[in-house]
């Protein structure tokens, strides 16, 4: 952490480049967290109906009182600046959490399949066993009994008691069960577990399950939430990282030295993290970065689909998908267009230098 | 390396089996069936056509006619309290309210019975025109906690006075009997049904066995035809497009990696970003509005793959007939997927280009060119066999958008269109497709891995 | 450098297959927005499909788009209507003229044939079967000559005896699996019937997809047969060479087959159809987006080649309340929304004034059933706030209250509509500011189309936006309005009705002339206004552009909105 600080101060002194898009970053991120305090002449969801596809720039001189809509109105009048700067704030808060969701199930399970391959990770048979009961019992009482009582409209007191038995059950089936598996043998000897033919099933499911029929599946459930389509994202985007970082393991532990030292006992763990990680900074950085800002992009994808995100939420997919109401409105894309890029663009520009710096120091 | 090959692909088959499992169940899960919207005619007009009665038994022999009225898998766990789906050729209203009231007091009998005497009252009523006393009714289908049920009977009951004297009293005591003999703990437990082989997931594993993905619920046709169909008549875009995006990416990875390249980098790695960020359909709509507008450059069609001339061609001819109405679908393709493999490429060799024998190649005084193709290029091929197996049904699936601007009948909208219309023979044969097309990538892939990199050759046999 | 020429080389070589497609004279060029899938005459599955099976078969009666008039097409005349005590006959007479494509005539027994296949077990006929349901036999009297004995009275009866596509017997059935079978036994026990041999057999024959899309075997007799067929691009149909249609008079100058070759291009994307439109690609496209059409007004180019269109098409839009919410329970709380949905901006921005306001659900251009006096709900906080106060809530700091049985409820609105449609999205976003502005929080839900039509049909919902596609001319509104159909499961989503309302309903489906039923109908606006459990807010205007080389293009209400049939090229 010391180190990533260090070197970002390195980079700050030295690139002018990398000086011009740090300060975007942080003034971007200012900007997130400190927009409703800010003194804007319009709020981005106030319509306003006698003025729609204003134009950009155009002052209207009839009205002085009023303040001009600098980058023009949408198809009910919306103000676009105060619209793009608020779709700002929705990505940062949407793009953000869900990457970094990604990105950590996706390196745990990775490096972990990696890293214990099919005959690393071994219990006995009698936890395993208690370990699926516990899945039952997690699935029929936490999971099927409250989406049943939310599908039907019951009592939401069903869906407490029915978590609260859920613990009661699973607490009890450990403290008990485990001393039982103590006592007996064929309970107690031990098996691998093959975690990482497991998570390549896995990634295999995901990957060839289409992401547009999870989103299709789930829309015809639930009406589109920002939750829900996080979680489809979620879902869906880190089996990219997991299997990078499963390569990535793979290779160094191939490395003689790395065989050299387990052989002499020393423990790899440390070792193959101090290896590993490094390596893994460029790969997954460049795909959490391309991540962040697809996101953005696959949201208007939605809205072009007739699927679609909350009609009240401000975000910049929203916007650019009016466009095809109107293809004479210009101002619609280009704007929140030139943010998108802005940002993706430092975002780019800081990785690389990092990246750079990074490569430099292993050489 | 044969006896490993066929490994992988035996490995690879229950996780086949696993997603065309998980796609039937997923699929069958979905809220409405084919058809509810053209048989019921839920929609709506302004002048009714045949009654709902009508209607409904339309529907029902068509689920029946489909096997969709059967049971979803060989078991179903329910909450004991549930007992077993109610009929389905019971009304909606009612089923809603035997469930309910099923969950909160565990007594499927006296539900039973309660339920059966709020119908009966019901009908009377009906025979006797009475609108007042049937709204009171309907309230009764909404209650279901036991001291406003019983309020509402005793409302509704006295509301009644003398009309139907033993049916209300009838109501009053089943209600009471309700509340009294009610088990809510019976909610909690889970209850196991076996369905044997009568169910929907049998009818369709064994088919599937025999080859055969079932018929479209729309057309009627076999899946395997409109499958094939959809793929011819994308299959060269595809192609075209993963070919061209494939050099590209590689050639300019390439040119980024050379000591002139470096130059260039700056203005190409940003440019890409755009390019990349730019939504499809906004992608597509641009080129549409510049190379296929009277305004700007009328230069290519603006949709379809050609039309119809009535004159007998061969391959070649409608190859060239169809050209032009590639570009721009290519072009918005390449567009799209051209930043991620550049970007993976790039950055894939630019690792390889800093290890020590590179260096060595480089101290030796070989010429760049030489270095990058022979030796960087080498080394970088396995992550970028990765990449492009992974980038094949994403490809198929991805262009969904492109095929709808476009008006191309691809894979892509064919999805869209199965799942929206709930033709779920379909929606399952695309995704095992894609599926299928995956796994044998993979199997490529691997199969490339270990022409590539010995050390693998050593482990795998 | 190298890299540069290849580029140049490689843009050249595009150019080189650039050439506008050649158009063919005498072919129309229409717009589908997805493919038919089936042309199947008693199985089509959407409106594109239906336009082309009406080019190919036609039905006993037809509505000529140029005066929006029910007129005779397979038969001679409009039916002889009879009607006894419980049942009502409708008699026919086929035209001597008309004949299939093998030059054979089509008889009674042709209409026979074809009821049966509607009406016979395991065959895919599910969606028109209910339709036909209320025809319970058919009694031939002479080849040319039958009744249909009919079960009961509904005024959209007459329009529904000669609306299906009549069958040729003797493509569809040659091995004559049906003729042994009288439609009587075929409305009876259906389980029973499925276990028959010889219906399975007919069954598996004609649900094959042959019949979906074979060109031998889709052959009508309309002016047109089926050409080429490529799935999900195009599908063109050639005009008939002596067809039976022209040689039928002046007085059935309605019945057309002009175009030489018509080609019905699926584009489901509407910004690409209109590129096409202006590209000149297309001869008719409907329902442009209204910003673009303001904008096609003002294309002095694009005029001189097209000619644009705004009929007002029988397409109702309104917002229902669920009147079986506590909440909503009260009709001045109904009207207090009313007074807040400002209709008129609404079409002013959502449809740039494309649409008439109207204040039931008769359109206004039905001039003798629509009521004029009633006053239309317009944009009115002040007024909604007095409404709010008299249904008893009240003003706080956080929105509007009322003790309801016992409870304290704030009154929120929750408004659902389907996912994808703007125009409705931009009203309810209409509706949430308006709605804010006093004081009541509305939430905002885009739904996909079977999710929205579950929570409408078990009625869990506050609002919603939606429309009704209907015509001028049968006003049966019992299923809408009835409260017979008020119950979960039932169309009438709303909960509208009383005893008045239901007799009224009732009432205008067995009214004998049309000043007792001007009435009827005015009273139920009256009451459908009053209640405000259905806010009428307007019907809309189609948009179209038709090219300039064809007339008598017969621009109408009613769907598809053109006859395509009927074009002519100007000389």
């Amino acid at each position: 952490m010391k180190q990533l600080l260090n070197d970002i101060m390195f980079l700050w002194s030295a690139k002018p480049i990398f000086r011009v898009a740090g300060l975007y970053l942080v003034l971007f991120l200012l900007l997130v967290l400190l927009l409703p305090w800010l003194p804007l002449p319009y709020n981005p969801t106030a319509l306003h109906l006698d003025q729609v596809y204003q134009p950009p720039f155009k002052i209207s001189l009839n009205e002085p009182s009023k303040p001009a809509h600098w980058f023009g109105t949408d198809a009910l009048g919306r103000d676009v600046l105060a619209y793009t700067l608020y779709g700002a704030r929705t990505a940062a808060f949407i793009s953000l959490p869900v990457m970094l969701l990604t990105t950590a199930i996706g390196l745990v399970l990775g490096t972990c399949a990696g890293y214990f391959a099919n005959t690393g990770l071994k219990t006995s048979r009698g936890r395993l066993l208690l370990f699926v009961l516990c899945a039952g019992i997690f699935l029929y009482l936490g999971l099927y009994i409250p989406l049943q009582v939310v599908s039907l409209n019951l009592n939401q007191r069903i869906i407490f008691e029915s978590l609260g038995m859920m613990l009661l059950a699973v607490s009890l089936l450990w403290l008990v069960g485990l001393r039982v598996v103590e006592q007996v043998p064929l309970l107690r000897s031990g098996v691998a577990i093959p975690l990482d033919r497991l998570v390549l099933w896995l990634i295999e499911t995901f990957t060839s399950i289409p992401k547009l029929v999870f989103i299709l599946v789930l829309a015809s459930f639930m009406p589109p939430s920002v939750v829900l389509l996080s979680a489809v994202l979620v879902v869906t985007y880190w089996t990219g990282t997991a299997r990078l970082a499963r390569a990535e393991i793979l290779k160094i532990k191939q490395l003689p030295y790395i065989e050299a030292a387990s052989s002499l006992g020393v423990p790899t763990v440390r070792l193959l993290f101090y290896h590993a990680v490094p390596n893994l900074v460029s790969p997954v950085l460049v795909t959490f970065i391309f991540g962040l800002a697809g996101l953005l992009a696959f949201e208007s994808t939605l809205s072009f689909l007739g699927i679609g995100v909350p009609a009240d939420l401000v975000s910049w997919g929203r916007m650019m998908a009016g466009i095809r109401n109107n293809t004479a409105a210009w101002w619609l894309v280009v704007f929140p267009g030139a943010f998108l890029v802005l940002t993706v663009l430092a975002l780019q520009v800081c990785s690389y230098y990092y990246l750079e710096l990074l490569k430099k120091r292993k050489n | 390396m044969f006896f490993f090959l066929l490994k992988r692909l035996l490995l690879a088959l229950p996780s086949l089996w696993l997603i065309a499992t998980l796609i039937f169940l997923l699929s069958r899960l979905l809220p409405g069936t084919f058809g509810a919207e053209n048989i019921l005619k839920e929609s709506g007009d302004f002048y009714s056509t045949g009654t709902a009665a009508a209607r409904k038994a339309a529907y029902a022999s068509f689920l029946h006619k489909t096997y969709q009225d059967l049971p979803l898998f060989y078991f179903s766990i329910q909450a004991a309290a549930e007992a077993g789906t109610p009929a389905a050729n019971l009304p909606e209203q009612e089923r809603k309210l035997l469930k309910k009231l099923s969950w909160h007091y565990g007594n499927e009998e006296a539900v039973a019975a309660y339920v059966n005497c709020i119908k009966e009252l019901r009908q009377e009523l009906h025979i006797r025109d009475n609108a007042g006393h049937l709204a009171n009714i309907e309230k009764l289908y909404t209650v279901t906690e036991p001291e406003a049920l019983l309020a509402t009977v005793k409302e509704t009951v006295s509301n009644m006075g003398n009309t139907a004297p033993s049916l209300t009293s009838k109501l009053q005591t089943s209600a009471a009997t309700l509340v009294r003999r009610q088990q809510p703990y019976r909610a909690f437990l889970p209850a196991i049904y076996w369905h044997g082989t009568q169910n929907q997931y049998h009818q369709w594993l064994t088919k599937l066995l025999q080859g055969n993905l079932g018929n479209s619920f729309r057309d009627n046709r076999s899946v395997f035809t409109i499958l094939k169909e959809a793929i011819q008549a994308t299959i060269l875009l595809l192609l075209a497009s993963m070919l061209l995006t494939t050099l590209l990416a590689l050639e300019l990875g390439i040119f980024l990696q050379k000591q002139s390249g470096r130059r260039w980098r700056r203005i190409i790695l940003p440019f890409l970003f755009f390019t990349d960020r730019i939504p499809v359909f906004l992608l597509a709509l641009l080129l549409l509005l510049l190379f296929a507008s009277p305004d700007y450059f009328q230069l290519f069609p603006v949709y379809g793959l050609g039309y119809y001339t009535g004159a007998e061609e061969n391959l070649l001819q409608r190859i060239l007939f169809m050209a032009p109405y590639l570009v721009l679908p290519i072009i918005c393709l390449v567009f799209v997927n051209l930043p991620y493999l550049t970007n993976q490429f790039y950055r894939t060799m630019a690792d390889i280009s800093h290890t020590e024998y590179i260096k060595t190649a480089k101290a030796k005084g070989l010429a760049e060119g030489t270095i990058i193709r022979r030796h960087i290029l080498r080394n970088a091929l396995l992550p970028i066999i990765t990449l492009l197996s992974d980038f094949i049904p994403a490809l198929v699936a991805g262009a969904v958008v492109i095929e709808t601007v476009f008006a191309i009948p691809g894979m892509g909208s064919l999805l869209v269109q199965a799942v929206q219309a709930r033709d779920y023979p379909v929606m399952v044969g695309i995704v095992l497709v894609v599926a299928l097309a995956k796994i044998i990538s993979h199997l490529v892939a691997d199969f490339f891995y270990t022409l590539a990199d010995p050390r693998l050759r050593l482990t795998a046999s | 450098m190298r890299k540069f020429s290849t580029l140049v080389c490689f843009f050249f070589f595009f150019l080189f297959f650039c050439s506008q497609p050649r158009r063919q004279p005498g072919e129309v060029r229409v717009r589908l927005v997805g493919d038919p899938e089936t042309l199947n005459p008693v199985n089509y599955q959407n409106a594109g499909g239906l336009q082309i099976i009406n080019l190919l078969f036609q039905s006993l009666l037809t509505v000529d788009l140029a005066d929006e008039k029910l007129k005779p097409a397979l038969a001679a005349r409009l039916p002889a209507v009879e009607r006894q005590d419980s049942v009502t006959l409708f008699t026919y007479q086929l035209r001597d003229e008309a004949e299939w494509t093998n030059g054979s005539p089509v008889t009674a027994a042709d209409v026979a044939f074809t009821l049966k296949v509607l009406k016979a077990p395991l065959v895919n006929n599910e969606h028109l079967k209910p339709q036909v349901a209320f025809i319970k036999d058919i009694v031939l009297s002479g080849s040319k000559t039958f009744t249909l004995v009919c079960e009961g009275y509904t005024p959209e009866m007459e329009l529904l005896t000669g609306d299906f596509f009549i069958l040729p017997a003797y493509l569809l059935d040659p091995e004559e699996l049906l003729t042994s079978f009288s439609l009587a036994e075929l409305s009876g026990n259906q389980e029973k019937l499925a276990e028959n041999k010889q219906l399975q057999q007919f069954a598996a024959r004609f649900n094959n997809a042959d019949f979906a899309r074979n060109k031998d075997l889709l052959k009508g007799s309309g002016g047109y047969e089926l050409e080429h067929w490529a799935t999900g691009q195009y599908i063109t149909l050639k005009r008939k060479e002596n067809w039976w249609g022209k040689a039928t008079g002046a007085a059935s100058s309605y019945l057309t087959a002009n175009p030489e070759r018509i080609s019905f291009q699926v584009i489901p994307d509407n910004t690409t159809a209109l590129l096409a439109l202006k590209n000149r690609q297309l001869d008719v496209l409907e329902s442009i987006a209204a910003a673009e059409f303001d904008q096609l007004k003002q294309n002095e180019s694009f005029k001189q080649d097209y000619a644009l269109y705004t009929p007002t098409i029988y397409d109702y839009t309104f917002v229902g309340l669920n009147t079986r919410l506590p909440k909503l329970q009260d009709k001045h709380t109904r009207q207090a929304i009313a007074y807040l949905l400002d209709p008129d901006n609404l079409i002013k921005v959502t449809l740039n004034s494309y649409a008439t306001r109207t204040v039931g659900p008769v359109p206004p251009t039905v001039q003798e059933f629509y009521h004029q006096e009633l006053p239309l709900y317009s944009y009115n906080p002040g007024k909604a706030v007095k409404l709010l106060t008299t249904a008893g809530w009240a003003r706080e700091k956080e929105g509007w209250f009322k003790n309801i049985n016992g409870r304290r409820e704030q009154l929120t609105l929750d408004v659902i509509f389907r996912a994808g449609n703007t125009v409705y999205e931009n009203s309810a976003l209409i509706f949430q500011q308006n709605a804010s502005k006093i004081g009541i929080p509305v939430t905002v839900q885009a739904m996909e189309n079977s999710l929205l039509n579950q929570k409408l049909k078990s009625q869990e919902y506050d609002m919603f936006f939606r429309s009704l596609s209907g015509n001028p001319f049968v006003f049966n509104f019992k299923p809408l309005f009835h409260t017979s159909f008020a119950h979960s499961g039932g169309s009438n989503y709303t909960g509208f009705g009383n005893a008045e309302s239901d007799a009224l309903l009732d009432a205008i489906n067995t009214a004998g002339n049309n000043t007792e039923k001007a009435k009827l109908l005015k009273r139920l606006q009256e009451q459908l206004h009053e209640e405000a459990a259905i806010v009428s807010l307007y019907y809309q205007k189609g948009r179209i552009a038709v090219h300039r080389r064809f007339t008598n293009t017969k621009i109408s209400g009613l769907k598809p909105h053109y006859d395509v049939s009927s074009f002519l090229i100007k000389d």
